[in-house]
């Protein structure tokens, strides 16, 4: 029996389907992809294979919108979001990482080294850490005056996107400053072996607040101030914030190419440091060992760290292949539009 | 030239060869065009017709961004909604290679059936 819906009604299920897809794709597409879909739950109103077919559909798009896909997109644009999705990787493997990073610069503080797998975790981790940091800073030049001159020319396109980091950046290190006061840590004071210096370290442990096995102790949780609780729901937000923030900008900037090819190398030593990063982090949480006690000792909380990390440094690296692929094809271009000058 | 001519229909199938899993809606798509420019439904009911596959509307897009990014068929600029696509040059070399390329398949298929199997 065939079942009558109102229009409103398959409308309504029509832009929830649209959902699925990028907006790139919708406002390319979008339009007659509706009145497709329309036209198709006319001729069959209830049809799950369609429902799970445009699910699967709208995920592959969001993959190709990232650089993702063996469909890539026009070179130029192709650099722009697999730049995006290896910062946004980038973002996850340093959020948690800072949070392992803290955990390790605490027991190191007070007892230099522990055991052999904490301390090549400890050093690798560190050392990656200041790696990324320097990268952080060799991009944040070129990519700003663009940003500053993208921003001149058409502030609204790119203007929620920095709203986001702002506001993103400002929650979290006000937050971070107020909270590493409490740090049960060396805060910068009473440490015995420096490594990182006791006030980053803080910061760092402040900011990952929300990262803890605490979650799974709701008792032990709820005699947490308020104040603390609050944070460690409103920091992820925060941290989510900045990410999204910055690959949004990365995917609407129209980049030079000089500043492509400079961020897309600045990209690949990226990846290439957060491979040192999760070493020294797997070094330390995969061969947990009965020496190692205390804080120097990981966790279930470590390991899903890992894990997450893990993944997102594979989604790193399918997109660095993707901006080495894309470059390959604008050398090519380049080549072809050479030879067909006259000579 | 039988040499050249093979190369020259390598080539040109090669569009369609890296669809990949999509080849075959590809190939769908372009042998409807081929009749003529039509937007989304109608593909999908010259498809239904002549094929006997119904390509759902998800699988039906991918395919049409991936055709037109490969410039195998373009989008006619139009006030409906429903934009119409149409066939371009490369397209039609693509699908002819193309099955062409299934053809001589098929043609061999066939031809060994005929001698194994007709007579069993």
């Amino acid at each position: 029996m065939r079942t009558t819906r109102s229009p409103e009604t398959q409308a309504r299920r029509v832009a929830r389907l649209l959902r699925c897809y990028p907006r790139s794709w919708r406002h390319r597409y979008g339009a007659e992809f509706a009145e497709l879909l329309l036209a198709d739950l006319a001729d069959r109103p209830r049809d799950l294979r369609r429902t799970v077919d445009v699910v699967r559909s709208g995920m592959a798009a969001r993959l190709t919108a990232a650089g993702l896909t063996d469909h890539e997109l026009p070179p130029a644009e192709q650099i722009r979001a697999c730049l995006g999705t290896v910062g946004g990787a980038l973002a996850v493997i340093a959020s948690l990482g800072v949070a392992m990073l803290a955990q390790l610069a605490t027991s190191w503080q007070r007892a230099s080294g522990g055991p052999a797998t904490a301390a090549v975790g400890t050093l690798g981790m560190t050392a990656a850490a200041v790696i990324l940091g320097a990268l952080c800073l060799a991009a944040a030049g070129p990519f700003g005056w663009q940003l500053v001159g993208a921003a001149r020319r058409h502030g609204s396109r790119i203007g929620p996107s920095v709203a986001l980091v702002v506001a993103g950046v400002a929650v979290l290190v006000l937050g971070s400053l107020h909270f590493a006061n409490h740090w049960p840590g060396t805060g910068g004071t009473g440490a015995e072996h420096g490594l990182v210096p006791g006030g980053l370290a803080a910061f760092g442990w402040a900011s990952t607040l929300s990262l803890s096995s605490f979650w799974a102790h709701p008792a032990l949780l709820a005699r947490f101030p308020a104040a603390e609780l609050g944070w460690m729901a409103a920091s992820p937000v925060a941290w989510t914030s900045v990410a999204a923030g910055l690959v949004t900008m990365t995917r609407r900037l129209e980049l030079p190419p000089a500043v492509l090819r400079y961020l897309a190398g600045l990209a690949a030593a990226g990846t290439a440091a957060a491979v040192v990063f999760l070493v020294g982090g797997a070094s330390w949480v995969l061969a947990r060992s009965a020496g190692q006690l205390g804080p120097f000792r990981p966790g279930l909380v470590d390991g899903g760290e890992l894990l997450i990390m893990a993944l997102a440094l594979i989604v790193a690296v399918r997109a660095t292949g993707g901006i080495r692929r894309a470059r390959q094809a604008m050398v090519a271009v380049r080549r072809r539009d050479a030879d067909l000058q006259p000579k | 030239m039988p040499d050249r001519a093979r190369g020259s229909r390598r080539g040109q199938s090669e569009p369609l060869r890296i669809f990949g899993r999509y080849a075959g809606p590809a190939t769908l798509i372009l042998s409807s065009l081929a009749e003529g420019p039509k937007h989304g439904y109608a593909l999908t009911r010259d498809i239904e017709h002549f094929a006997g596959v119904r390509l759902a509307p998800g699988t039906l897009y991918e395919a049409l961004s991936r055709l037109e990014g490969q410039g195998l068929i373009e989008a006619i600029a139009s006030d409906d909604r429903r934009r119409p696509y149409r066939l371009t040059a490369a397209g039609a070399h693509a699908l002819r290679a193309h099955l062409a390329d299934q053809r001589r398949v098929a043609d061999v298929g066939l031809s060994r059936l005929a001698q194994g199997w007709d007579s069993a």
